[in-house]
Order: structure tokens, then C-alpha cells, then sequence
């Protein structure tokens, strides 16, 4: 009995989460402005079953990345269906600003290989 | 191998050559050539500069692009909401969803320097992407375009810890070339950009239906029902911000409206044959999304209709469809 009860308990859990990540304007029946204005002449039934399993990767990319749990949710609810489907399939070759600091560092290297590259010259070619 | 370079000095020339002209993509003059009709200078000065921190570009320029259109915000604040530690950056998506989620309207630029420059001229800020460094070792970076100069042949940039660096248009094409001449503008729903699209600006709103920002998206639609009034899509989109409200009356009116405007839209076919289920319409239901259901035949709104459908079918196999109150 005891068993049931958290069985149950487990599923009603489960399918709560679940529900916490589904787009809140999910009407049944109703087609979002932004679906009928990015309709294309293909069918795309395998995008929409995984519409869900988007969000999970998308939600275990970010905690992997170092995201902060509680801000996880909150950055997946802003994002469309299409903006998840793309992190998805390729947030790892998404571009990432990061800025100066970091060209400063490539700009380093660059300067290292080249400088590398000359003192060959120099002293290699020297006779 | 160094021996038959020295042997050949033609060989380094001609590969000089090669480097030098693969790299020079834009001849000089030609970034400017269509901004003609342009004043020669154009400098949007009061927008405010934030700050880079430590890899932080995303959240300073965004914090810049934000105050522009009228949100004061610090780039602490945003770095909690796009940065992301494992790639020491922040993703042009999340930029866009930051400033959506503060009522803005994110509108992606066609990738022309013309455009950039329309809208500084109009003053409008526009966020970038740049490649400061080399297709293979790339250097990602956002900054903000707030001028331009033909004459010295610079535009102007908050970007980084440089409150105003005046960059070479030569060079700035090929760092804004390397990151696919991403560009976006950040207003106010109540503001238009210049020269504005109508696929571009929908789809910028229809994000903001899409999240939930009904508000922004109702105020924004009406800016495009006023700029396209010929267009089906701010028809549509009001009314399904009527609907997402629950004002299912104003909603339906709405459907209505958006199918005088097109009678072949199936968003506006398949919505409407909804609310008139709801409301137990159930033969007006059908007729609509039969309708709908031609329409979608092959498109990507195949599935999403077919689901009403059933949904319709249901419903009918129980009701006979008599009884349908006036609205």
C-alpha cells in the first residue's frame, strides 16, 4: 500500500515538472502567431514530438555550462519553441560573445606563433 | 623547403598576393557606396556606455542597447540572465529573450551595412556580433553601432571597455563579416524601426506573443496593424492575444477581421473554429476547420490542425450542433 502511495506519488511528481516546462501558452487547438508566420512547406511532425526533450536538453546544456539552477528555468521560459529547438540541436557551435579579454589572449598567441615562426627565419636562414 | 622558397622569391609574392586579396573582401570606398542617401555623419551620442567586465561583453553592450530604448538596467543584472560560465560568453538568443522578458520588441536586421546605418541615422542603436579574431580562432564579441562617418570612413562603437572607438569600416566589415552580420535593434513595442519589414517586425513580435508578454505584443501589433493595414498578420496576432487573455469575443471579432483581410489564412481558420467550439458552435466549428484542414495540406501547420480536428470530431460525434448563441 505504502509502495503504491509513492509510486503514485512519484508519478503526480513527475508529470508536475513536466508540466512546469511546458510553454505557458500552449492553448489546445489554438496556433501561436508566431507558428503560422514560420510555417514552411514541409511537414515537421518530428520537431513538435520533440519539443520536450528540446527544453530537457537545453535545461541539462545550461546546468552543465554552469547556469545557476534557480536562473535555468526562468531563461528557458523566455526562449520560443524555435530559439530551444536551435540550442538544442547546436549550442555547442553557437557562437558566445565574450569579448576583449579574450582576443587579448588569441592576440598572444598569434604574436607567440609568428614570433616563433620568425626566429626560424632569423636565425635558420641567416648563412 | 626553406632552401627552394629562397630558390623561388616569386612564390612568396604570389602567395603574398593571395593572402592580401582574400583577406581585402571589400575594396576601400565600396562599404559606404549605398548609404548615399545618408547624411555623411551621424552620431547617436546620448546613448549611454556600460562597461565590460571579465568576458562580460554580451551583458554590457545588451545593458547599453536596453537604456537606449528607455530600460535602465546594470550589466550585473543581466550577467545572472545570459552569460553562461562554461563558455565564458553569452549567445545572441539569450541577449535577444533578455531584452523580450523587459517588454522590448528584439528585431534582427537584414545583414546590409546600409541597413546598420539607417537605423543609427534614425537613432536607433543597433546590437552587433564581430569576429575579432580569425575564422579559426575565433574572438566572439557584441558591441553597439551608434555612428558612422563616410568621410573619415570609420563607424563609431560602444564596445568593450572603449566608451567611443571610431573603427575602420574596412575592418569592421570583416569582423562583422566573420560572424555573419548579425545585427539587431532593441525598442520600444510603441516604436517602429526605420524602414521597417514586415516579416521581420512580426516575427519579432510574435516572440513576445510567444512568451508570454502580451502586453508589449498587443501595443507593438497595433504599431504594425497601423504601418501594414492591408496585412493579415497584426490582425492575427491581436486577436490571439485577445484569446490568450481569455476575451474570446474580442478574439473571435478579431479571427473574423484577419480572415477579411485573407480568407486563406489557416492560423486564422483553425483559431476561430476553436473558440467557436468553445462556445458550442459546433457546425460553424467544422465548416472552418475543414477549411483549414485544405489549407494546411502539406504545410508545417498540417499536424497542429489535424489535432484541432480531432478535437472538433470529438466533440460533435456528442453534440448535434443546434443550439449556437449570437455573439
Amino acid at each position: 500500500m505504502v509502495k503504491l502511495m509513492q509510486k503514485t506519488l512519484v508519478h503526480v511528481l513527475a508529470v508536475s515538472i513536466i508540466g512546469l516546462g511546458s510553454p505557458m501558452l500552449a492553448q489546445a487547438g489554438i496556433i501561436s502567431t508566431l507558428e503560422g508566420i514560420q510555417s514552411t512547406q514541409a511537414q515537421s511532425d518530428l520537431a513538435r514530438i520533440n519539443q520536450a526533450l528540446a527544453r530537457e536538453q537545453v535545461r541539462e546544456q545550461m546546468r552543465a555550462l554552469g547556469v545557476d539552477e534557480a536562473q535555468v528555468q526562468a531563461r528557458l521560459a523566455r526562449l520560443t519553441e524555435a530559439e530551444l529547438q536551435t540550442l538544442a540541436d547546436r549550442l555547442d557551435h553557437l557562437p558566445a560573445g565574450a569579448g576583449l579579454l579574450e582576443v587579448i589572449g588569441i592576440v598572444f598567441i598569434v604574436l607567440f606563433i609568428l614570433e616563433a615562426v620568425g626566429v626560424i627565419d632569423v636565425f635558420k636562414n641567416v648563412p | 623547403m626553406i632552401g627552394s622558397f629562397r630558390q623561388r622569391p616569386e612564390w612568396i609574392a604570389i602567395a603574398l598576393i593571395a593572402i592580401l586579396s582574400g583577406c581585402a573582401a571589400h575594396p576601400p570606398q565600396a562599404a559606404f557606396q549605398d548609404a548615399t542617401h545618408l547624411p555623411t555623419r551621424s552620431e547617436i551620442e546620448q546613448t549611454p556606455f556600460y562597461k565590460q567586465e571579465q568576458y562580460q561583453c554580451g551583458p554590457a553592450a545588451l545593458a547599453t542597447a536596453l537604456s537606449a530604448s528607455g530600460v535602465i538596467v546594470e550589466p550585473e543584472e543581466l550577467a545572472a540572465e545570459v552569460y553562461l560560465p562554461g563558455r565564458k560568453g553569452s549567445l545572441q538568443v539569450e541577449l535577444a529573450a533578455a531584452a523580450r522578458a523587459r517588454d522590448r520588441v528584439a528585431y534582427t536586421l537584414a545583414p546590409r551595412l546600409t541597413d546598420l546605418l539607417e537605423q543609427v541615422a534614425a537613432g536607433n542603436p543597433v546590437l552587433l556580433m564581430q569576429n575579432l579574431g580569425l575564422k579559426l580562432l575565433p574572438a566572439w564579441h557584441f558591441a553597439v553601432l551608434v555612428g558612422y562617418d563616410r568621410d573619415a570612413q570609420t563607424v563609431i562603437l560602444r564596445s568593450g571597455t572603449t566608451p567611443r572607438l571610431a573603427m575602420d569600416v574596412q575592418r569592421f566589415m570583416r569582423t562583422w563579416d566573420r560572424a555573419q552580420r548579425w545585427a539587431i535593434l532593441i525598442l520600444p513595442p510603441d516604436r517602429l524601426p526605420a524602414h521597417p519589414e514586415l516579416d521581420r517586425y512580426m516575427a519579432a513580435v510574435a516572440s513576445l506573443e510567444s512568451t508570454g508578454r502580451l502586453d508589449a505584443a498587443e501595443r507593438a501589433y497595433l504599431q504594425a496593424r497601423g504601418q501594414w493595414p492591408q496585412s493579415v498578420w497584426p490582425a492575427l496576432g491581436l486577436a490571439n492575444v485577445s484569446y490568450a487573455r481569455g476575451e474570446l469575443r474580442k478574439a473571435e471579432t478579431g479571427y473574423l477581421d484577419s480572415l477579411a483581410l485573407d480568407p486563406q489564412n489557416v492560423v486564422a481558420h483553425n483559431n476561430l473554429s476553436e473558440i467557436l467550439l468553445e462556445r458550442g458552435c459546433v457546425t460553424q466549428a467544422r465548416s472552418h476547420i475543414e477549411r483549414a484542414t485544405q489549407l494546411a495540406k502539406g504545410t508545417s501547420l498540417e499536424v497542429p490542425v489535424a489535432s484541432t480536428a480531432r478535437h472538433i470530431a470529438a466533440a460533435s460525434a456528442q453534440d448535434s450542433g443546434a443550439s449556437c448563441p449570437q455573439p
